[in-house]
């Protein structure tokens, strides 16, 4: 019976084999030779959605017009799930597009040499030189396999107008002013949290961590680079978030407070402000309050101190635009990417689909209802202007921090070897981070985490940072 | 031997036929996956064939200084998972059986298979608000009775037992099927009999249907054995936080981030493989204990 069984077995596996590998031959689109076909990947990029295949034959046409070349852009689908986890478990299985758009692991790829370098292309490219910021230059210069373009990504402080007119309205420059303005607001408004954060304070950081004196990930302390999470600056920061939670002025809620919950408390007088992303989400908020309470907010500068700014990374891209080194047209690939850096590039990445997001009448542009649902899906250059506004005034004035503030921080990956050490050192810090801020610690405590953190192999990373910033 | 089988495969022929697209998938989904394990022990390339690596990811995943940490939290979180909640399921089909009304029980048993069918993202964000101090529900009833407000989300003493009370409410009606099925098809003859020699409900449960299920019991827990090292990914994700990080990461979580958010796939793989070799002992150790204590096992 057991050999009968395993022989059924087999012949079950040796059967389905058969009908996995009978995998239906898809036909070869005829291609014509004159028109290549450049396949693209991208999040929330699907073929499955109608507008997605319209502003592809519009791209298309625009490449034509900018390159006189024909090209043929084919959107892939890529599993349902989480983006970065699908997309390499795609490119594994051998589904190699020609321009990926990566949003996290892409350096495993890279390393294999699947990734075209793209620091020739960029500087040969006058298209590029005058879209790229400098930090995306340093970024290219330290690691050429993205291209991103678009604003650093800062969360930039946003206040409520009223509470903060009735506040005084002035605009805070030091973390004492900023102390004061949030008593003040706590005073009128005693029900409401001043500020609310999402599981961690790491949105408020971007307002708090140069006054303290954390200008970069690894900063100068006693003539060597320490970890700026380790350092005498963040204990000095932490006591200060500790102050703010214990005087009711920090939501008590925000370790389980999402993205969702966060623009609820806002949105519903929980509270006064909130970190939002530079840009359009800051409109997004805007217009939110202003439908839900009538009222709209007023974009704050970093707290001015030690230093004053955004820290933004020149280590490399986090997300971006790739050129598979299995493309048969590299050169027509970044071509596409560049002629979507130029206006007209941009006229129809940022805007969307005539006629759908926009209509033109004699020369004027007009936005549909629909233009709220469309995003860039290439590149959105920031020195851009357009025929209609893209962003309201609290979306600009956050671009206008951004011009002002940005600091570039010449950080660097984590080697893969050192991973889930790395892994180990973030958790630790989450730890000690929450429960000195609510308090559970006392600030003494911080000593006690920087000596276990470097036990715990944080004085491995540090050294291998001495020579990455030499 | 040969021709009894042919003889028994003509003769049941319509059952193997049922039996064969089971068997199918099986092969499809479980075993021919199993090839694909390879990969924790080697380095996986995009292009080209994989590298050998021996036991290097191996090495990585039991190096890594939170291993031993995060390996305790998924032994204690699956045990309290599996020793609290196990017996529930069975108690609650007790229970239903002895309610005489048909219409009665079949609304309490579909009110308490449905949240079974919600996502963990949506019960997560339930007992978040729920929990919540000290807005949420429960904390305003602590408050209402001069009780202080608990912090359960975040609090490390608390959290293992929301991860334990959240699973009980989705899971303790849905896993009671079995136990009503296997209730429900013993004969009434035995009760009738019981009945009249005077036997009580709580004798009839202790002696008939008692006895009568246990090897449904045993087999459960046996299989439930075998997923002892799932810790129940979704659940520990949706649910964890900053303040709770270090008490409630488990291996699945942490293969997530190091591995799965990286691409290094054969680190996923190598703490998949660990996992599966603890479960199938744990399954084959039980099997042989189970037979020895009370005759019964899973095969």
């Amino acid at each position: 019976m057991k050999r009968f069984l395993i022989t059924l077995l087999a012949m079950t596996v040796l059967i389905s084999l058969v009908f996995v590998g009978c995998k239906k031959k898809e036909e070869a689109p005829a291609e014509s030779q004159e028109v290549p076909t450049i396949r693209i990947v991208g999040k929330d990029f699907s073929p499955t959605d109608d507008i997605n295949l319209q502003f592809l034959e519009k791209m298309a046409a625009g490449f034509e017009v900018y390159s006189g070349q024909k090209v043929n852009l084919e959107l892939v689908q890529v599993p349902d799930g989480g983006y970065a986890e699908k997309l390499n478990l795609m490119l594994l299985g051998g589904d190699i597009p020609d321009m990926i758009y990566f949003q996290g692991g892409d350096e495993a790829v890279s390393k294999q040499g699947l990734l075209v370098d793209l620091k020739s292309y960029v500087d040969n490219s006058k298209v590029m030189q005058n879209v790229l910021q400098d930090f995306n230059k340093q970024r290219i210069a330290n690691y050429p396999y993205l291209l991103w373009i678009a604003p650093p990504r800062a969360r930039v402080a946003l206040v409520r107008e009223d509470w903060f007119k009735e506040a005084g309205g002035k605009i805070p420059v030091t973390v004492d002013d900023y102390y004061n303005l949030f008593k003040t607001i706590k005073k009128n408004h005693p029900d409401a949290f001043v500020m609310t954060d999402t599981g961690s304070p790491t949105r408020m950081d971007f307002t708090f961590d140069h006054a303290f004196g954390e200008t970069a990930t690894w900063i100068k302390q006693g003539g060597s680079y320490v970890y700026k999470k380790v350092s005498d600056a963040e204990k000095e920061k932490l006591a200060f978030y500790q102050k703010l939670y214990a005087e009711g002025l920090f939501d008590k809620d925000y370790v389980t407070t999402k993205w969702d919950t966060m623009e609820d408390k806002l949105y519903n007088n929980k509270v006064a402000m909130v970190f939002g992303t530079s840009g359009v989400v800051c409109d997004i908020y805007d217009t939110k309050l202003q439908t839900n309470q009538g009222v709209g907010l007023v974009a704050l500068p970093p707290a001015k101190g030690v230093g004053q700014g955004y820290s933004v990374s020149t280590a490399k891209e986090t997300r971006g635009w790739a050129i598979s080194a299995t493309s048969k047209n590299p050169d027509l690939v970044f071509q596409l990417l560049e002629f979507m850096a130029t206006d007209e590039g941009q006229l129809l990445d940022r805007y969307g689909v005539e006629g759908v997001h926009y209509t033109v009448d004699n020369g004027k542009y007009t936005a549909t209802d629909k233009k709220s649902e469309w995003w860039p899906r290439i590149n959105e250059v920031m020195t851009y202007d357009g025929p209609m506004p893209l962003l309201g005034a609290l979306g600009l004035k956050s671009w206008d921090f951004l011009g002002e503030y940005v600091v570039g921080d010449p950080d660097f990956p984590i080697p893969a070897d050192m991973a889930p050490t790395w892994d180990a050192l973030i958790n630790l810090y989450k730890e000690y981070n929450f429960k000195i801020i609510t308090g559970e610690y006392s600030i003494d405590k911080f000593d006690e985490f920087v000596k276990k953190w470097y036990d715990l192999g944080g004085d491995k990373i540090t050294e291998y940072a001495q020579g990455m910033l030499k | 031997m040969k021709g009894n089988i042919q003889k028994r495969i003509i003769k049941d022929k319509q059952m193997y036929l049922l039996l064969f697209p089971v068997i199918l998938f099986f092969a499809i989904w479980h075993y021919i996956p199993m090839w694909g394990a390879r990969i924790a022990f080697q380095d996986v390339m995009y292009i080209g064939a994989n590298k050998w690596a021996g036991l290097k990811h191996f090495q990585l995943l039991f190096s890594s200084p939170v291993f031993l940490k995060v390996f305790m939290n998924t032994i204690i979180i699956s045990s309290m998972k599996m020793f609290l909640i196990f017996p529930l399921p069975i108690i609650l089909a007790f229970m239903l059986n002895e309610v005489t009304s048909i219409g009665f029980r079949k609304s309490v048993q579909s009110v308490i298979y449905l949240p079974h069918f919600l996502s963990w993202v949506v019960i997560a964000g339930l007992f978040i608000s729920l929990l919540a101090s000290p807005e949420g529900a429960v904390n305003k009833v602590r408050i209402f009775f001069h009780l202080k407000p608990i912090a359960y989300m975040t609090s490390t003493t608390h959290i293992r037992w929301v991860f334990v009370f959240s699973e009980i409410w989705r899971s303790i009606g849905w896993d009671s099927i079995l136990y009503i099925a296997a209730i429900n098809s013993i004969a009434p003859a035995l009760y009738e009999a019981a009945t009249i020699d005077g036997a009580t409900p709580f004798q009839q449960a202790m002696n008939i249907t008692f006895p009568a299920i246990i090897p449904t019991i045993v087999t459960v827990f046996i299989l439930n054995l075998g997923f002892f090292m799932n810790a129940g990914f979704d659940q520990v994700f949706n649910m964890m936080n900053d303040a709770v990080i270090n008490h409630v990461d488990i291996i699945d979580t942490y293969v997530y981030r190091v591995g799965l958010m990286q691409g290094n796939y054969s680190l996923g793989t190598a703490a998949g493989l660990f996992k599966g070799i603890i479960g199938l002992i744990l399954i084959l150790s039980t099997d042989r204990l189970s037979r020895k204590l009370t005759g019964e096992g899973v095969w």
